[in-house]
């Protein structure tokens, strides 16, 4: 058996390389072909007379989705939510990421190890005490509770980011600035902040994926059609036994518009962020 | 000479007080920028866990007022439920099988995406989408393709004269159980590929060379340049995914919701459902409890791993 693996030659396991990513690869995008095409067919189509491509494309999917389902209020509540989520995480963890790496004081290394702990601990734990605290705190059905509930785990997962990105930037640079009578708070918004652009990018992004794409939370927090998520709205399509396919899947579209956008522009952030063991999964 | 054996002594003194008053200034400063992430995390995730806590020892039900102080008796419920006992196993086997699987296939596609092919960046932007995507679009996705009746599966299949009747997918057992474990490595094996490669890439081209003049064949230098050269990096990924596998709830929500017949019951839905579509809070609360020594060990174990490779 060994031997036989060995015998093959370089050209023929080259050739086995691209066989298997070529099927990897038609698994990715399976469903994403229907997604995207059966976003354009008819119900008829769909339900009825099968189809590879849609015979009749039509946008009523996407009319209907836009008129009658609500899905653009629910695009406008999740990007509140997300943008808000998104600005106050970057700065709190800025702060948290910059003294926890950079300033000496005593109880600095708990709270560092701490965040990692944290940042470990998984959302199915966190289920019931956030229902609990929102519910206590009267925040169902508003943004505030939403954005408090991402930034559960928004922040400690972006102060450990930060916390690595800050590791790699050299103490050197500051050090001088402080010899030449930067106070600290002037040396982080003068040269660790600008140097730390990438890294802050890269926690952006990941934030405000995180939160776009949240269902758990949005589910058990906000029901209310006023106060919904694109998640909910979308998961919603799929009722026990009605399934609205088309619009689901036009939906869909919608929903990953955004995020797709952010992969193809930051691609080069997303993928360091990801190697860094960014997003749960 | 009096004078002169003062004058250094002041000046220590003087170099101490000023160092002592830097130190502080520098600690007031460390608290302060600490303390709005701090109030956050203590706010939003330790007080709402010690709540969940204490909520777990009475018999708080949603919308019925604070719950009564029950001792021990939910534990006691739910440990003595036969169903109980069965689902941490299930629990337990799908995350091993998932975790599993996507080790092989991350490694596999690791090794073919680190041989010259062609497009390979592009290649690696695509096999990066399911990851990117949003997990309840790609669950709905698939639980339409495998739908019963009218779904995409059901209905090439019966095109290609395959089948001649509908096959209900996710209503059989064993089948949902496959397809349950086949979507979370759908959307799982990025993470374990990009990492994977990335530390292929980092083993020095010498020791392949090496290992070739001493007769090592292809599966010999995998087993013996490459597998130690991952050793580090795939421990904390098979970990970190590990406690995510174990505590995915949106995949198995969607996906199954439980069924058929509590196939496909993991634990974090089991406290979906007795909390939240039960109302039974007390209840509900106490099987996360119930599972976190499990969850704990795993922490405790990748913090520690992470912990050190941050710090090295």
């Amino acid at each position: 058996m060994t031997a036989l693996f060995d015998r093959i030659p370089n050209s023929a396991f080259r050739v086995i390389s691209i066989v298997i990513v070529t099927a990897v690869f038609l698994i990715i995008l399976f469903p994403l072909y229907f997604m995207l095409t059966t976003a354009f067919k008819t119900e008829y189509e769909i339900y009825t007379a099968f189809s590879w491509f849609p015979r009749n494309p039509t946008l009523d999917n996407f009319v209907q989705v836009i008129t009658q389902f609500n899905i653009p209020l629910y695009i406008k509540n999740t990007l509140i939510v997300a943008l808000t989520t998104t600005s106050i995480v970057v700065i709190v963890s800025v702060m948290a990421g910059y003294s926890l790496t950079r300033l000496r004081f005593p109880g600095r290394a708990i709270l560092a190890r701490g965040v990692l702990f944290v940042y470990l601990v998984p959302g199915a734990l966190m289920l019931i005490p956030m229902y609990l605290i929102i519910v206590k705190l009267g925040l169902q059905n508003t943004y505030l509770g939403l954005i408090l509930a991402n930034m559960s785990f928004a922040v400690p997962f972006c102060t450990w980011l930060m916390m690595g990105y800050l590791r790699s930037i050299s103490a050197e640079i500051e050090e001088a600035s402080l010899i030449d009578g930067c106070t600290r708070l002037m040396s982080l918004w003068h040269i660790v902040i600008p140097l730390s652009i990438p890294g802050i990018a890269t926690a952006a992004i990941f934030i405000f994926n995180g939160v776009w794409n949240e269902f758990i939370f949005a589910l058990i927090l906000s029901q209310d059609a006023s106060r919904r998520m694109i998640s909910v709205g979308l998961s919603n399509f799929y009722r026990v036994d009605i399934y609205m396919v088309g619009p689901m899947m036009a939906g869909s579209l919608f929903a990953m518009l955004p995020v797709v956008i952010l992969y193809i522009l930051a691609q080069r952030y997303v993928v360091s962020g990801l190697a860094a063991g960014a997003v749960k999964g | 000479m009096a004078q002169e054996s003062v004058l250094p002594r002041v000046a220590a003194q003087l170099v101490t007080t000023k160092r002592s008053a830097f130190r502080r200034h520098e600690a007031i400063l460390g608290w302060l920028l600490v303390t709005p992430a701090l109030v956050i995390v203590l706010g939003m995730v330790g007080y709402p866990f010690l709540e969940a806590v204490r909520i777990s020892f009475t018999d708080k039900m949603i919308g019925m007022g604070a719950g009564r102080w029950v001792g021990l008796s939910n534990y006691e419920y739910i440990i003595g439920w036969p169903a109980f006992g069965s689902m941490v196993m299930r629990t337990v086997a799908f995350t091993i099988a998932a975790v599993f699987i996507k080790t092989i296939v991350g490694l596999i596609l690791a090794t073919a995406m680190n041989q010259e092919i062609p497009f390979r960046n592009v290649l690696r932007g695509l096999f990066m989408l399911p990851w990117i995507l949003p997990t309840y679009i790609i669950v709905l996705v698939w639980r339409w393709i495998f739908d019963g009746q009218t779904g995409v599966m059901n209905q090439i299949l019966m095109g290609w004269g395959l089948i001649d009747t509908n096959v209900p997918w996710l209503a059989r057992p064993g089948m949902a159980i496959a397809l349950l474990i086949f979507v979370m490595v759908w959307k799982g094996y990025p993470f374990y590929a990009l990492t994977f490669l990335a530390g292929m890439q980092t083993i020095p081209k010498d020791l392949y060379d090496a290992a070739a003049i001493d007769g090592a064949g292809r599966l010999a230098s995998f087993r013996y340049v490459t597998l130690p050269g991952l050793r580090q990096i795939m421990g904390v990924v098979i970990l970190l995914s590990t406690i995510w596998t174990m505590n995915s709830l949106e995949i198995p929500m969607l996906l199954t919701n439980g069924g058929p017949s509590n196939a496909t019951e993991v634990f974090p839905l089991l406290t979906y459902h007795l909390a939240l579509q039960n109302f039974r809070l007390g209840e509900g609360a106490a099987v996360p409890i119930l599972m976190l020594p499990i969850i704990a060990a795993l922490v405790i174990t990748v913090a520690h791993y992470m912990d050190r490779e941050a710090t090295q």
